[in-house]
């Protein structure tokens, strides 16, 4: 061990990548940088679009259909219509300008009584057995065909029909329809795609059947899963005795599937299945998910969500033009926002930021006096504290909202703080309803109502005859506005169709302005949906770049990353103040902590991810960091990190100057090593493999571990006293796992946290603990893949992207929509998941690819109850 | 315990917390003088449980022994009743720290399951000031001393009191805006003009929301109306609160001790309950589990995990430490407890008109075990007690029987509450 940690030292520099590791990683081929992705999409068409209508050539019964009469979705509000009978096919042709290789994705017609066809470009088949089938008539999504060489000029593509769903009706009690709707030619890179091109979820014809599968669960699966009395976790798999059976327990399929990947089923000491029967089993279960989300899993309903403390602040700033924030903010980690431009697509190489907690001498210039915040909302157990359950409005909370929009108007700097004052609190002689129109409009999210321009308007002149002013009278107006519930809360129209329809353009603008800004919709977007145009896909593209583009969409780091990443348990983190004297900014003083700096470090990286569109991956691993000086030595100089400093004032409490590093090691670099996550995930005196793992295994793979048993032993506090004892706390962990009703989890956490053995309680690089006793960061991920330190760690997760963009998707899919997510948004999360890996990870394709999404598009009735019960 | 009569002065100084507080004879609402003073109940909530051994006293009946624990009780022996044996149903499948805190005053069964997996429905203290509610300017006080400054817990860890599923009656940190909200009168009629139109906004939304939308919009509705009632009820009091000449908390919440801002919390429930602006009043001295580190000064020299220490109670010296944060939590009590006693009210003291109950979501914090739940109730519930006993309940009788005694004590005629079987007919008198 002490071998290869004292090789590392010198040999694991970037650029170098993993081709230097001695082991199982020498074969394998360069890895892709990361790095070389950046850059948002311009504002030009990143595609080209080829309508159904219009670009295909009609061929036998094809005509062109309007499809306005079903809804705003279809693009072109048309697609081109053929029928026929089984093996007919719809032949035709469209035409490429340039020869080149292309990524071509197809969107088509479902509705009751449409086909399930073979396509075939250029004769080659492209799509095998895609089922146009859905209970009422709606545009399917993407459908990605893959890659293709192509000559300039046309090309041929035709749809045989295979026959139909079971479900489906036939057309004129024959055949079957198909609707094109449109096919996007995408111009691929100049780069040769990688070899290993990850797969989302096996193709249908791969689909292994339930009698193939069955003996596999059989022989690695019902010792514990059935065949005795007492089965293991409650779940019963010899009970199912057929794929029917599986689909009426989708969530157990689901977590079955999840666990059979991820090698934690089965067991470690048990005997395992092969790579060929494990996939078989896998994609067994994936299916099943699959079917199951496609055609039952109705969408989770999002509850209406009152505003959190971060979005009334965002909200209110944006609809009263105010010149900074309402209140002081303690969300907002970084102080300082000149830095964060993103329309120049360039982070700085220099940040200049205080941090909240380093002194009251930074509080914000621009602040309204005597205004006092609600509450924060707290975050869910697993999840981002925007979710409309847990949202609650309560007696306080109400009365909390009615003082301070009075008390955010009638502050004294209002006048000159608010862009308001040049245009509502000036008298004019034009009628009142006219002028509050657009600022009700803006406020509420929806065209204003009659009556609520009457209501608002009476209120003013009722208020103006109260005070004798005006200006007094529109604050008191403005108040109001403040504590309605059109303002606090993102409602939306309940759908009267059974079970989903698609949200309307005001309501999709409002989903956008919350998700990317934490905010309401600026004009720009509100014109948008009131044209209706933001529900054509091409414009929704173009409005989410120009919203990623706006300083606004900083909320993705300030509410999305910091939530995403738990930063706020940094602030109440203890190293032991006598142990860790260096954490403490000076001594005898535990208030001032150094330590608290460190918590801009994950989130400059994730800033300027954002801000130059590089691919997420780069928080697992990147090659630079933003680090003040002190910061940079404590990772330089972990023995002495401020030299001979002594006691007082060892740095600069109020504000620093963050640059960007290029790093020399691999072992920094990315989120997992940021010694703000390793001081947060440690306990006072010793570090904590079990917090750090069920960090990584929450965070990076969105897959928390359960709570703990009722019987929790608890491990030394001290390593010290470990130490005394002869003990690693690896060793003690090893004797706490070896407990059964703890191994099969700690299984799962532990190797997580062991990773990351290499760092001390307040995350500086150690190779040993006391009296020399070596670490020992080795250990396996996803059950099958063996790494010595953290850098192999990191290696695993790069070269198997997947493992890592999905849960980000996920995370970010659940934050845009303020719930949980369930099995029914699968399809959605594949569909995100593929947009990412295609683009390597670019934050914007995540973005983007969210905003497309079925799940963020539709709403529910909300009168079924979701989903069946859990397993 | 030191006492001071001030006259009609209250002084409520984060430090000087321990003086005790006047009778406020001119705060009591007209009716109030002429009849029998009412009854009030608080709840003095205590987070994972408490260690047992030192907890439980070994005796039964009127001659029982004050536990290690409880000694700080000894001053006030007379006017409390010690229940054991009294059980919570604990649903499988999720955190057994939340449901501690979010189920204990609902004792709901497990076929109430909220959307986030925990059973939860209307908390007694809501359900009693449904009808206490009636009388007084606020229908409920929900107070809390969570001094935490990270976010690391939901919400269910940080609330004993629910309006109902996924509805949490949220509470208050801060002693000083609790003191506002009591007190400044001007404060509260400043809302009533826009009311009107917010309501009239949210009869707009109302129709052409989805179902689990219009319960939401509910909770906004019943806010309205509630903060409607109270402009009214406050501003009839109006004149007499004038009186009483009090003056804010100074210090900061964020800089007291541990036992300054309980008490400060304890002392704003106390004028709270004794001016009767409410009837009703929960405080929860910290929330459930929270790992991160607290300060006790004055306690333990370093900062604390009392949730980590629960589950390493079998290690003596842990034990030893747990016992000793227990005994904290009781002497804070105790010291609410007295100063209850020295509020004279009739012929008595406002302490024999209350009914005043310590108690946790667990028993042991080790094993997240929910029978033989701690609990002592301080007061005589305008007689309708007997105080100065130790009632051993047969083994597995559901605390949800004493909520049904408490709503029948505050007048609530109530067929079932939660789990409940019946009435704890032994404590009523």
């Amino acid at each position: 061990m002490e071998k290869s940690s004292a090789l590392l030292d010198f040999a694991r520099i970037w650029p170098v990548l993993a081709i230097v590791s001695m082991g199982w990683a020498a074969d394998k081929p360069k890895a892709f940088d990361y790095h070389s992705v950046s850059g948002r999409p311009g504002n030009g068409e990143p595609t080209s679009r080829l309508e159904g209508e219009s670009a295909f050539e009609p061929k036998g019964t094809s005509r062109v259909q309007g499809m306005k009469n079903f809804g705003p979705h279809w693009s072109g509000d048309a697609h081109l219509l053929w029928n026929g009978i089984d093996g007919e096919k719809m032949e035709t042709s469209f035409t490429v300008p340039e020869p080149g290789e292309y990524a071509l994705t197809l969107v088509l017609t479902l509705a009751p009584d449409y086909g399930v066809f073979r396509i075939r470009l250029n004769g080659k088949v492209a799509a095998e057995a895609v089922d146009l089938y859905a209970g009422r008539v709606e545009v399917g999504r993407p459908l990605p065909l893959g890659k293709f060489p192509l000559d300039q000029g046309p090309q041929a593509m035709s749809f045989e029909l295979m026959g139909g769903n079971p479900k489906a009706r036939k057309f004129r009690g024959k055949g079957y329809l198909l609707g094109l709707d449109y096919l996007e030619l995408e111009r691929t890179g100049e780069d040769p795609p990688p070899k290993d091109e990850p797969k989302v979820g096996p193709a249908l014809s791969q689909t292994p059947s339930f009698k193939e599968v069955r003996p596999l669960l059989a022989r690695h699966c019902f010792a514990c899963h059935g065949d005795k009395e007492k089965v293991k976790g409650k779940i019963n798999l010899k009970a199912l005795v057929s794929r029917d059976h599986f689909l009426r327990t989708p969530e157990l399929a689901r977590k079955a599937h999840e666990s059979v990947v991820l090698h934690e089923m089965p067991p470690e000491d048990e005997e395992q299945p092969g790579p060929a029967a494990r996939r078989k089993i896998a994609a067994f279960l994936d299916s099943v998910v699959n079917q199951y989300a496609r055609e039952n899993a109705p969408l989770r309903p999002v509850v209406m969500r009152r505003m959190n403390r971060y979005e009334y602040n965002n909200a209110v700033r944006d609809l009263l033009e105010l010149r900074g924030d309402v209140f002081p903010l303690p969300e907002r980690v970084i102080r300082g926002d000149q830095h964060f431009n993103p329309a120049s697509g360039r982070f700085p190489s220099e940040v200049t930021a205080g941090n909240r907690t380093l002194g009251k001498n930074q509080i914000e210039q621009h602040i309204l006096t005597d205004v006092d915040p609600f509450a924060i909302d707290l975050q869910a157990e697993h999840g981002f504290n925007n979710q409309g359950e847990q949202l609650g409005t309560s007696t306080i909370l109400l009365e909390s909202l009615l003082k301070l929009g009075r008390s955010i108007v009638n502050s004294p700097e209002f006048d000159g703080y608010s862009g308001l004052s040049s245009s509502l609190l000036k008298e004019d002689r034009e009628d009142m309803g006219n002028r509050l129109r657009p600022f009700l409009e803006k406020a509420f999210r929806q065209p204003a109502q009659e009556a609520v321009l009457a209501r608002y308007s009476d209120y003013y002149r009722s208020e103006k005859k109260r005070t004798g002013s005006h200006a007094q009278a529109i604050k008191n107006v403005l108040s109001a506005v403040l504590a309605s519930p059109k303002f606090i809360y993102f409602s939306e129209e309940k759908s009267k169709v059974e079970p989903r329809a698609p949200v309307s353009a005001h309501e999709l603008a409002q989903r956008l302005g919350l998700f990317i800004w934490s905010s309401i919709p600026d004009e720009k977007l509100m014109e948008s949906a009131a044209s209706g145009r933001l529900l054509n896909s091409g414009e929704l593209e173009k409005q989410v770049l120009r919203m990623l583009a706006d300083r606004k969409s900083r909320a993705l780091a300030e509410n999305f990353a910091r939530q995403w990443l738990r930063l706020d348990q940094l602030i109440t983190a203890v190293p032991d103040f006598d142990r860790f004297n260096e954490y403490y900014s000076r001594i005898g003083c535990e208030q001032w902590k150094f330590g608290l700096q460190t918590m801009l470090e994950p989130l400059l990286l994730f800033e300027s991810i954002l801000v130059e569109d590089r691919s997420v991956m780069l928080l697992v691993d990147s090659n630079y960091a933003y680090r003040s000086d002190e910061l940079q030595a404590w990772y330089a100089n972990p023995a002495k990190p401020f030299g001979n400093k002594q006691n007082r004032n060892r740095f600069n409490t109020k504000v620093q100057k963050f640059r960007k590093r290029s790093l020399t090691t691999r072992r920094e670099g990315g989120v997992m090593t940021t010694a703000a996550v390793l001081t947060m995930t440690s306990t006072p005196l010793r570090t904590s493999p079990i917090k750090r793992g069920s960090w990584v295994a929450g965070v990076l793979f969105n897959d928390p571990p359960p709570p703990p048993p009722d019987v929790v032993p608890e491990i030394e506090e001290d390593d010290r006293v470990l130490a005394a004892q002869g003990l690693t706390i690896r060793d003690r962990l090893k004797q706490h796992a070896s407990d059964q009703a703890c191994a099969s989890c700690h299984a799962k956490i532990d190797p997580l946290g062991f990773a990351l053995e290499s760092f001390d309680p307040v995350g500086r690089w150690r190779q040993s603990y006391a009296k020399n006793v070596p670490v020992d960061a080795s250990g396996k991920l996803f059950g099958d893949r063996p790494f010595s330190d953290v850098i192999e760690f990191k290696d695993i997760i790069l070269e198997n992207p997947e493992s890592f963009m999905r849960p980000f998707g996920e995370h970010m899919l659940s934050y845009a929509l303020g719930r949980e997510l369930r099995v029914g948004d699968k399809a959605a999360v594949d569909e995100i998941t593929r947009r990412a890996l295609r683009d390597k990870g670019k934050f914007s394709s995540f973005v983007l690819a969210i905003a497309h999404s079925l799940p963020f598009r539709y709403k529910t009735n909300q009168e079924s109850k979701g989903e069946p019960d859990e397993n | 315990m030191r006492t001071s009569m001030m006259g009609r002065r209250t002084f409520l100084r984060g430090a000087g917390a321990t003086l005790a507080l006047p009778f406020l004879e001119a705060a009591q609402p007209k009716a109030a003088k002429v009849s029998a003073p009412p009854t009030r109940m608080a709840f003095f909530y205590v987070p994972n449980g408490v260690a047992q051994k030192a907890w439980h006293p070994g005796d039964t009946g009127m001659e029982f022994a004050l536990s290690p624990s409880l000694m700080p009780l000894e001053p006030v022996r007379e006017k409390i009743t010690l229940h054991t044996n009294l059980d919570r149903i604990k649903v499988p499948g999720t955190d057994g720290h939340a449901q501690a805190s979010s189920c204990y005053l609902s004792s709901a069964t497990p076929d109430e399951l909220s959307p986030a997996g925990y059973p939860l429905k209307r908390t007694i203290d809501q359900v009693i000031a449904d009808e206490a509610g009636k009388h007084t300017a606020f229908r409920s006080l929900e107070l809390s001393c969570n001094s935490y400054r990270d976010n690391r817990e939901s919400v269910y860890f940080d609330n004993i009191s629910w309006y109902g599923h996924g509805h949490v009656a949220r509470s208050m940190k801060d002693p000083q805006k609790v003191f506002r909200r009591l007190f400044a009168v001007d404060e509260h009629k400043a809302n009533a003009s826009v009311l009107d139109v917010i309501l009239a906004d949210a009869k707009d939304l109302q129709p052409k929301l989805g179902r689990l939308d219009r319960d939401k919009l509910g909770e906004y509705l019943e806010s309205v109306r509630t903060v409607e009632r109270q402009i009214e009820r406050i501003t009839k009091r109006q004149d007499d609160l004038a009186e009483l000449e009090l003056l804010e908390p100074g210090k900061l919440w964020t800089a007291m001790r541990r036992d300054e801002y309980v008490q400060v919390m304890g002392d704003l429930m106390i004028l709270a309950l004794q001016t009767d602006l409410t009837r009703v009043s929960t405080l929860m001295v910290a929330p459930e589990r929270w790992d991160t580190p607290l300060a006790f000064h004055g306690v333990f020299d370093k900062p604390i995990r009392h949730h980590g220490w629960t589950h390493n109670q079998h290690k003596k010296e842990v034990l030893k430490d747990l016992e000793k944060l227990d005994l904290f939590h009781v002497e804070q009590f105790a010291r609410l407890v007295a100063k209850m006693n020295a509020v004279k009210e009739g012929e008595g003291t406002l302490l024999d008109n209350v009914m005043f109950t310590m108690g946790s979501g667990l028993s042991s914090g080790m094993l997240h075990e929910c029978t033989n739940l701690p609990t002592v109730i301080a007061g005589g519930a305008g007689g309708a007690v007997t105080p100065n006993q130790h009632l051993k309940h047969p083994e597995g009788t559901p605390i949800a029987n004493l909520w049904l005694s408490m709503a029948k004590i505050m007048g609530l005629e109530k067929k079932r509450i939660g789990d409940s079987t019946g009435l704890l007919g032994n404590w009523l008198a």
